[in-house]
């Protein structure tokens, strides 16, 4: 409750801040958002136009500088098509505003789009960008808000056809680097992209930035005729299934929106399709730089023409896309598609035949049939903008010479691995070490005694000190309970691998700690390799050896025994609240002080964050990691599957009358009877140090004193705890 | 208690072929009653044995597309709930090391609390996840 109303202290403007639900379907944008807060001078806007939309932001030329509405008509600015220089002659167009929801549908970290309002004047230079909504976890509470508002920032004044990328411009590349986010790097990766592809294609509908001319298609003909199970198989044929639950609706097990659709010019696809007289027909009527292709609906009761080509004289539901370039189709570009002569094609209840007149699209490469669609948030019933594509591009036949190469754009994530490919390289590596040293544990811990570890804590406290300054401070790689939180909101809302892939190292972490805990439990983790749990240790050791050892303590095992629930009930509680709401989850989740150690820093937050941090630290010097003993939600969360680890410590028969283990164990983990709590262990390895000590092990100095009482001789000693018995070969086997 | 201290009549029976194994590893984890269970506490479990009817019902109408998403989650999570006080009348044991091998030892409520919640997120987001792929789960 406490970090509750910390947390209120300090809420964040636009986290879930509520928009009206008429924001992405009123075509006037700017009643709803302060659209003058992204283009200085404005002081009228025309209502949403185009495909994506936007609107034009007007300056006043005599004056008046008194909010006009603009009700031109909503209709079409092509690509192309520049606005410069408006039919009023009063006021003159200094740029666009739009919101970047109208033109992308890319999730960031949570699961959910950042819905950004971005101003860009005619020349192509953004003037603005405004956030004003957002589900970021990270930007709720550990790091400021602000943050991002001046990440968004770094655009004003850029080109939107400049290649802009997050980090540091890449050598003898034509790249600009942005300062990223620390500790939200996902968040500003998915941003960047939504900056630039808004900008882009705006830029290129209104004209400013050149359609891409590709060199165009030349066509095969097969005197084959293909059938329509053919064309599928092929891929001359492609399909867009859309379900109703993708557009919020409730599933009634009939799609929203079935398509089948496919380029026409292949003579050999056209032919097949429309039949020879048809396809002749078809391609007399089309000029040069013109294609045709054809949609047909088989399921759903959703139309794709929609009803906007009446009013409009433009179909806003459908349009082509290739690479960056979007086409869209008015009423002039509509032909009937009567039937399809393919043997076996499908029945089907609305049809067309589209033409796109651009230099730009060639059927030589892929290109993508995008249907826009309007998604129905069910909690709010606010509809948002939505899109769903599928690819379609000619089979190698069908085009001379075959499939031209296509270069990928390599894929963000992959960038950033390449960009901290020695980071990666290290960091798997520490991993890879403390893994491998603690599989050979026996042999680390047979080679020390109960007063001299130095085997066993040479290792861990190298593991300790990099895993603070490499991989906490320096990496930021701090696992967290949000984490766990957010994988689950994203499994509900929208899963992207690339999202979490681009954090390599709290992804190879992840990994690294979910195989771990279920060989060996959580106690390599959360003992050797948690850059908080490190720090807390590491202060408790410092606390020692300058002499306040005699300060410190552990608490009586009864109160040990009570408080150590707390951490499940936080775990629990956590889980519980994200059912209901991730955001007030998030909130709780401040119990964990990782951002405010590692990400944020403990002197840039809140003083009841920084004295929570404090406090935390300050008992970790006289008790042993009160954080990970009582209070960690994730300690706690890794605990659970540790209760099925494959590989225990190991334990011998006298162990469950012997408490001598119990007594030198930090983590409270052994009980009266021997056993140990493998929930609670931080697999420190004190107690198999001694299990092997034939001077420090009760049971086993035992046994070392009644053989050299008795002259028998001292045997190494086993996997089992004791001297390896010397046992007397029959007569026989010792021939 | 060590594991040599287990009940053998609460140990489940296994057979040797890896059908059989399988068989009754799925029947272990998924049947949380025993006979004995129900000879000393056969209220509780039938209590039981109605809400995993219920719970299955639950399962059967999000098939269906008639359950939204929370209310399955907030069955599931009941009946885990229940399933624990299940399994400490009829089945107080649980697997020690590798879950290939044999080995078993007494529950604790907090070992039951654990494998009940870790078994049922994981069967529960199986499930969830294929009706949410299929199409029939609400979200």
């Amino acid at each position: 409750m406490l970090m509750l109303m910390f947390a209120s202290a300090v809420y964040a403007n636009s986290y879930e801040a509520p928009l009206p639900a008429e924001l992405s379907t009123d075509p006037d944008l700017c009643a709803y958002v302060p659209c003058g807060d992204v283009i200085a001078g404005a002081d009228s806007f025309s209502e949403r136009k185009g495909k994506p939309t936007y609107v034009e932001a007007y300056r006043s030329k005599k004056g008046d500088h008194g909010k006009i509405d603009d009700h031109e008509s909503n209709g079409d600015s092509q690509e192309g098509g520049n606005h410069h220089g408006d039919k009023n002659d009063d006021r003159e167009l200094i740029g666009y505003v739009f919101l970047s929801t109208d033109i992308v549908d890319i999730p960031a970290y949570s699961g959910k789009p950042v819905v950004t309002l971005i101003g860009m004047d005619t020349k192509g230079i953004i003037t603005g960008a405004k956030v004003l909504r957002h589900s970021e976890p990270i930007l709720l509470l550990g790091i400021p808000e602000g943050e991002l508002t001046k990440f968004i920032k770094q655009y004003v004044g850029k080109f939107v056809g400049d290649k802009i990328e997050i980090g540091k411009p890449r050598e003898g590349q034509s790249y600009i680097g942005l300062d990223a986010i620390t500790g939200a790097t996902v968040t500003v990766v998915a941003q960047n992209q939504v900056m630039m592809r808004c900008g882009v294609q705006i830029a290129r509908q209104v004209g400013i930035l050149k359609p891409t001319i590709r060199p165009q298609a030349k066509f095969t003909e097969l005197a084959k005729s293909p059938t329509w199970d053919d064309l599928v198989t092929e891929g001359g044929v492609q399909r867009l299934l859309v379900k109703r639950e993708d557009v919020g609706l409730e599933a009634t097990g009939t799609p929203y929106l079935d398509l089948w659709f496919g380029y026409l010019n292949q003579p050999t696809l056209g032919r097949a399709i429309l039949g020879k007289s048809n396809y002749e027909s078809l391609m007399t009527r089309l000029k040069p730089d013109e294609h045709a292709i054809f949609i047909i609906r088989t399921g759903g009761g959703e139309s794709f023409k929609g009803s906007g080509f009446v009013r409009g004289g433009i179909y806003d539901r459908i349009q082509v896309a290739q690479e960056m370039d979007t086409f869209t189709f008015r009423d002039l570009d509509y032909l009937n598609l009567y039937g399809i002569e393919a043997a076996g094609a499908p029945a089907f209840n609305e049809s067309a035949i589209f033409i796109i007149r651009s230099k730009s699209f060639s059927a030589a490469y892929p290109w993508k049939l995008v249907f826009l669609a309007n998604k129905m948030d069910k909690s709010t019933g606010h509809r948002t903008f939505t899109s769903f594509d599928a690819e379609s591009w000619l089979p190698d036949a069908y085009l001379q010479g075959g499939r031209p190469v296509v270069i990928v754009p390599e894929p963000t994530w992959l960038r950033i691995w390449k960009d901290k490919a020695w980071g990666i390289v290290a960091f798997t590596a520490l991993l890879l070490l403390i893994g491998t040293v603690y599989a050979k544990r026996d042999w680390l811990v047979r080679r020390c005694t109960r007063k001299n570890k130095y085997w066993v804590d040479g290792f861990k406290y190298f593991g300790w000190i990099a895993s603070i300054g490499f991989v906490g401070f320096a990496m930021m790689a701090q696992p967290s309970i949000t984490q766990v939180l957010t994988w689950f909101h994203a499994l509900l809302f929208h899963w992207e691998w690339e999202l979490f892939l681009t954090d390599p190292f709290i992804f190879i972490f992840w990994w690294f700690i979910i195989i771990t805990v279920f060989i060996w439990g959580r106690g390599l983790f959360c003992g050797w390799l948690c850059p908080f749990g490190s720090l807390s240790e590491l202060l408790y050791k410092m606390g020692g050896w300058v002499g306040l050892k005699r300060f410190q303590f552990l608490l009586p095992e009864r109160i040990h025994h009570q408080l150590k629930w707390l951490k499940y009930a936080i775990f629990y509680g956590l889980l519980a609240v994200s059912f209901f709401s991730m955001g007030l989850a998030e909130k709780l989740a401040e119990v964990e002080p990782f951002k405010t150690t590692f990400l944020v820093g403990i002197f840039n937050r809140a003083w009841p964050y920084t004295l929570f941090v404090a406090i935390l630290l300050g008992l970790s010097i006289f008790t042993e990691r009160p954080f990970c003993k009582y209070l960690c939600p994730l300690g706690a969360a890794l605990a659970i599957p540790t209760t099925f680890r494959w590989f225990g410590l190991k334990r011998k028969p006298a162990c469950t009358t012997c408490s001598a283990c119990a007594k030198g164990c930090g983590s409270l983990a052994i009980n009266p009877k021997g056993e140990i709590d493998q929930r609670e262990c931080m697999l420190c390895l004190d107690c198999m140090v001694m299990y092997y000590d034939e001077h420090a092990c009760p049971p086993l100095s035992q046994e070392r004193k009644r053989r050299e009482r008795a002259g028998l001789p001292l045997t190494p000693v086993g996997a089992d705890g004791h001297y390896i018995p010397i046992m007397p070969l029959p007569a026989e086997e010792k021939r | 208690m060590s594991s040599s201290d287990l009940d053998p009549y609460r140990l489940p029976p296994y057979a040797d072929s890896a059908h059989a194994w399988l068989l009754h590893e799925a029947v272990d984890h998924l049947w949380p009653w025993s006979q004995r269970g129900f000879r000393h506490h056969k209220w509780v479990l039938a209590i039981g044995l109605v809400l995993a009817l219920a719970v299955s019902m639950v399962w059967v109408l999000a098939g269906l597309g008639r359950m939204t998403a929370g209310a399955v989650i907030g069955w599931w999570a009941g009946w885990s709930v229940f399933e624990i006080v299940i399994r400490m009348y009829s089945k107080p044991y649980i697997k020690e090391g590798p879950w290939w091998q044999r080995h078993y030892r007494p529950a604790s409520i907090m070992d039951m609390l654990c494998y009940v919640s870790f078994k049922n997120l994981l069967v529960g987001a199986a499930l969830f996840v294929g009706l949410k792929t299929l199409g029939l789960l609400q979200m």
